[in-house]
């Protein structure tokens, strides 16, 4: 294994202590259980790996097949703490979260549907990357239209949790662009382009790190309490109306359009 | 590259230009609260200036002036008069957004969102967006049907009036929670 992959592995993995560590000692891990999960998981992720590339090498079968479902688990374990990053921003507003994890589902399901259309006939070959960078294209969307449903509703993320989940997409969007490219660079000649594919997705991972420790370098901030009251009549009562004359309005508008009003 | 690799590379990116979009100016949304904040705001609504605004583009006023005045002043006159509505025009939107967004907040208060009239309400307003848009170069064209925009000065009003009155309400209610929140948490000392 080349010298500089080595160098960025060890970055990655002091990055990833220190993430754990900031966790542990600010009492994040009481608000975020999943996410403290998640930077453990990437740790022994680690030291699994070591354990595997020296045992079988790390161009044997054995050592690729271990190593991918070592990805899978900390894979699964990102989904869970992005889930509940969701979930803990969204506290407060109920309603949303039931809009938002609804969201979720029909855009997971909607680009899962996309990558298997536009892979289809490859799967064979293709096998874990194209699992790989499926999942990150769903998790990426998903993520983003749950942020879009933020900005929509004006749903207040504090900085911290924001930085957590624009690690989460702009690492997997990276990858999603890594794999593409290099896809297309070296569909038959793979294992030639392997240091790159290893030190370009290492790289972008030691950003996200860099960002998840600027935002866990203070204690996640105190979860406003839920002062508003539940507004169920009120919203039952008015969003048909509102939607109605949002309607009558924009018929006026069409009928404007269509010239049914003549110029003055 | 082939097409599908191409689609994926093209997703990927426009993902990327999304997650900096959405992520981007934190202020904005403070700005955007402090707008809905601004409550008093509601009641000088430019809906109110209709009759100012359609007795300055009236087409006898236009024919009166075309007979007494000179062809330069009554372009100028003209121009000036589609300059008013155009501006009363971005006004109307103005209040319309406020409304909108007014709208988004009640939602977002709600215990329980129906998902459909949330996706009905986003696409009336992205309509809206867009016919505006047309009926904006309408305008700038020169053409100014002008009762119609009376009806739809008409339609924004009515909201208006349900969205304040719920507005007060919401507001009554927050303050009954915050007492209720604040009686608890002194564990009922306060109680008589």
């Amino acid at each position: 294994m080349p010298l500089y992959i080595l160098v960025l592995w060890a970055c990655s993995a002091l990055l990833q202590l220190i993430t754990l560590i900031l966790l542990l000692a600010n009492g994040s891990f009481r608000k975020l259980p999943f996410f403290t999960v998640y930077a453990a998981l990437n740790l022994c992720q680690v030291a699994f790996l070591v354990f595997v590339y020296s045992t079988w090498g790390i161009d044997s079968k054995p050592g690729k097949v271990l190593a991918w479902y070592s990805e899978c688990v900390t894979l699964i374990a990102q989904a869970l703490a992005t889930t509940e990053i969701l979930k803990v921003t969204l506290r407060p507003y109920q309603g949303i979260w039931g809009l938002a994890w609804r969201a979720l589902a029909f855009t997971s399901a909607l680009v899962v549907l996309i990558v298997a259309l536009a892979t289809y006939g490859d799967w064979g070959t293709a096998g874990w990357f194209e699992l790989n960078r499926g999942y990150h294209l769903t998790f990426a969307a998903a993520v983003i239209a749950c942020l879009l449903l933020f900005r929509y509703y004006s749903v207040q993320v504090s900085a911290a949790y924001k930085r957590i989940l624009g690690g989460f997409c702009l690492y997997s969007c990276t990858e999603i662009l890594i794999n593409t490219v290099l896809q297309s660079l070296a569909k038959k000649w793979f294992d030639a382009y392997q240091p790159i594919w290893q030190s370009s997705t290492m790289l972008s991972f030691i950003v996200v790190l860099f960002i998840w420790v600027s935002a866990l370098w203070k204690p996640l901030p105190i979860e406003a309490r839920q002062a508003a009251p539940p507004a169920d009549s009120i919203y039952q009562r008015l969003s048909p109306e509102i939607n109605e004359r949002l309607r009558e309005l924009n018929e006026k508008l069409l009928r404007l359009w269509k010239l049914e009003a003549r110029p003055q | 590259m082939n097409l599908p690799l191409l689609l994926l590379f093209g997703f990927a990116v426009l993902l990327m230009l999304l997650l900096a979009w959405v992520l981007r100016d934190p202020r904005e949304l403070a700005q955007a609260d402090v707008d809905f904040g601004d409550a008093e705001d509601l009641d000088r609504r430019h809906v109110a200036y209709f009759p100012q605004v359609r007795q300055a583009l009236a087409a006898d006023d236009s024919a009166f002036l075309a007979s007494r005045a000179s062809q330069a002043l009554t372009h100028r006159v003209r121009r000036e008069r589609r300059k008013i509505a155009l501006a009363y025009l971005a006004c109307l939107r103005g209040d319309f957004l406020k409304l909108w967004r007014l709208a988004r907040v009640i939602a977002s208060m709600a215990p329980q969102v129906g998902a459909a009239q949330e996706l009905e309400r986003l696409q009336l307003g992205l309509a809206f967006s867009w016919r505006y848009e047309m009926i904006r170069m309408k305008f700038f064209l020169g053409f100014a049907p002008l009762p119609e925009l009376g009806s739809l000065s008409k339609v924004v009003s009515r909201l208006s009036i349900r969205l304040e009155t719920a507005t007060k309400d919401l507001g009554e209610r927050a303050a009954l929670a915050a007492k209720l929140a604040s009686s608890m948490d002194g564990r009922g000392l306060d109680t008589p």
